[in-house]
């Protein structure tokens, strides 16, 4: 009996009313999310089904019918025609972001016991993890190619010498071409998207923590100093409420920057250590090729994320500080703090996992009214020179943080600093009240 | 004697929950006077008490102090008027000399000002060497010691304290109720003290306002009250004053 009611008591306590919405809040984001990247996953997978193929070698067709009806057999191949060598051109025509393609002298080649070179030209994926999954296919074609090859060579009378057979084991070099924009270098696709994936990872991980530590404290800070009344003390004194709101806001800034310049040495050594120096690699080949692909970062880009990266913080303060003056107690406060979690959590994994403007209509408005989505946002939007996109996620955040400084200001001006309250068992205190004052 | 604090008519309402936390409050507190407000709980001391320490806005009514408008000027207000609210704490990473001189250079014009402020608080306190030490060591009534010293080191004109002895052991408590009344003597320091002891009541004030259903219902002198409610000591005439209040 003694325990079931200890049992009770504290399961009662533990379950509030703001615990339980937490919860069901995080039930639904996880749902939305779920769906979210399930989406981007399915596109990416249905991409990724079949591997693009364009025969353009003519010289010996019985040949290449024979590679390619055995290559059809072991993967799902889409066929292709080209009609130029300007690849970048074809794929943007053709509408797909990859494309092998087994040139004119391949047949040749082999035949002759020389390697066959064939072409392979990649996009270059400036998005989520998912959107490189439809590469790996095409990729994986080549060496299924290679492997049909050697198979046929070795099995077939096509007059190879021994000596010749022995020198096809490496019959098939591909030569990789990197697309961007209508610009093509030859470079692999596959390890500038890695680079630029490293590169756009550093960027939302700091903002992801950044928000994280700054929203915490200074929701902290704001809700101990009303719970502990020191801000009743504060605010009854001969200062205006306006400075003491933007000392606080300015103090919680220099404190996230500070954090923030130290997040980020921590990640450039942390990702370099990672990947072996890859921020050293990044100036030699894979640098040049980003450079020669328009998607390298210039120092007005840097101004322009860190004018971002201002607002971001702003408005994540200014949510944390009106979100921390609602709360009453230590239970509230880790309930208004889940809340703000997630939605900086769910536009960070959104951006790490897929591709917010590939994503359906709902969503993606879902995901733009996020705030913090557009910080995330920033730097390949930068990147890509998608400018337009970029402006509009600034203005934006520039706008909602007006809106929530005009909500903080106010709070801060009037009395509903003591009158608010984020407390859901206010309605039931609301009928006491009615019922003692017989109203 | 001029009155350094006249309510009139201040009202609170909560439109939302559809009750009038305070109603029509009118008092009023001479220089020097030390003036109570007493109550049950949620009678409206504490709503009271916040709207004239400016934390709260008036719904209706308007109180002078010192000759400023609380409802156009609490700016001017809050220049000569210190709160010390119910179990206030005080920042726990601060040393208490540290808070001293933070809390007194909101208040003073110039360093000098603000040296004397300080000087005043150390003297007040009484603490010692504890000053430098972190105010999170400090027991509960060395906190409210030391936020007593700041509410008053600054020579306010009207010092509002709500609860200024609770949670403190009987020779703390002595010790600020002594400090109180010598400082209303010697300083003409007025206060707008609140509180549910009422023999502490009883010994500081000099004058009482009784306050249920957010309504005041009488004010006096405990003497007046006394007579009035034909009681022995402050506590029966709050009885007397609650139980007729709610048979009324």
């Amino acid at each position: 009996m003694q325990f079931r009611n200890l049992l009770k008591k504290e399961l009662r306590e533990l379950f509030t009313l703001q615990v339980i919405m937490s919860m069901l809040t995080s039930v639904v984001l996880l749902v939305l999310m779920g769906q979210m990247f399930g989406g981007a996953v399915d596109s990416a997978e249905e991409q990724s089904g079949a591997a693009n193929i364009a025969v353009v070698d003519t010289s010996n067709p019985e040949f290449m019918n024979q590679v390619m009806s055995v290559v059809e057999q072991n993967l799902k191949v889409s066929k292709y025609n080209v009609t130029s060598d300007d690849y970048a051109s074809e794929l943007k025509r053709l509408e797909i972001d990859n494309l092998v393609v087994i040139p004119e002298g391949f047949a040749e080649s082999i035949l002759n016991g020389e390697p066959g070179k064939i072409d392979f030209i990649s996009t270059v994926k400036v998005g989520g993890l998912t959107s490189s999954l439809s590469t790996i296919t095409s990729s994986a074609s080549i060496s299924v190619i290679s492997h049909v090859i050697q198979t046929m060579v070795l099995s077939g009378n096509y007059g190879l010498t021994e000596t010749q057979i022995n020198t096809l084991w490496n019959n098939v070099v591909a030569v990789e071409y990197a697309t961007f924009d209508g610009k093509i270098v030859n470079a692999s696709a596959e390890e500038i998207t890695g680079n630029v994936m490293m590169q756009m990872l550093i960027a939302p991980l700091v903002i992801f923590f950044l928000l994280f530590m700054a929203s915490q404290m200074i929701m902290t800070a704001i809700s101990t100093e009303k719970i502990d009344k020191t801000l009743e003390t504060l605010l009854s004194a001969p200062v205006s409420r306006l400075t003491l709101l933007f000392a606080k806001l300015l103090a919680a800034i220099i404190a996230a920057l500070a954090n923030a310049a130290a997040m980020t040495v921590g990640m450039f050594f942390y990702m370099d250590g990672l990947s072996g120096g890859i921020m050293g690699e990044l100036t030699g080949t894979a640098g040049d090729a980003m450079s020669q692909l328009g998607l390298s970062l210039g120092v007005m880009d840097y101004i322009l994320f860190g004018v971002q990266l201002f607002f971001t913080i702003a408005i994540g303060l200014g949510i944390s500080l009106i979100l921390g003056a609602l709360a009453t107690d230590i239970k509230s406060v880790q309930s208004l703090l889940m809340t703000m979690m997630m939605v900086i959590l769910v536009p960070f994994a959104a951006c790490l996992i897929a591709d917010v403007n590939a994503m359906s209509p709902l969503f993606k408005t879902i995901m733009y009214l996020i705030p913090f989505t557009h910080s995330y946002m920033a730097i390949p939007n930068l990147m890509t020179g998608q400018m337009a996109l970029f402006w509009f996620g600034l203005i934006y955040q520039i706008i909602f943080f007006a809106v929530v400084m005009y909500f903080a200001v106010k709070m801060f001006t009037s009395d509903k600093l003591f009158t608010m309250s984020f407390d859901f068992s206010n309605r039931r205190q609301r009928s006491d009240v009615r019922r003692q004052s017989g109203k | 004697m001029s009155h350094i604090l006249e309510c009139t008519g201040l009202t609170k309402r909560y439109p939302k929950r559809d009750v009038n936390a305070a109603e029509d409050i009118t008092f009023s507190v001479n220089e020097g006077e030390i003036f109570a407000i007493i109550g049950p709980n949620g009678a409206g001391k504490t709503t009271t008490i916040r709207m004239i320490a400016t934390l709260l806005q008036p719904t209706s009514g308007e109180a002078q102090i010192g000759g400023f408008s609380l409802v156009k000027e609490p700016e001017k207000i809050r220049k000569i008027i210190t709160y010390l609210p119910d179990e206030a704490g005080a920042y726990k990473g601060m040393t208490g000399i540290h808070y001293l001189e933070f809390m007194a250079s909101l208040f003073a014009e110039n360093p000098k000002q603000l040296e004397g402020f300080v000087q005043r608080g150390e003297e007040i306190c009484k603490l010692g060497d504890k000053l430098r030490d972190k105010i999170g060591s400090y027991s509960r009534g060395m906190i409210r010691k030391l936020l007593l010293a700041r509410a008053v080191m600054t020579s306010p004109k009207l010092a509002i304290m709500d609860e200024a002895t609770s949670g403190l052991d009987v020779i703390n408590a002595l010790e600020i109720r002594r400090m109180i009344k010598e400082l209303a003597v010697s300083e003409n320091m007025a206060f707008l003290l609140s509180s549910h002891n009422m023999l502490e009541i009883e010994y500081l004030a000099d004058r009482v306002a009784l306050i249920t259903d957010g309504k005041i219902s009488r004010v006096g002198t405990v003497t007046e009250l006394k007579a009035e409610y034909n009681a022995r000591n402050l506590e029966e005439v709050f009885e007397k004053a609650v139980s007729n209040n709610a048979i009324s």
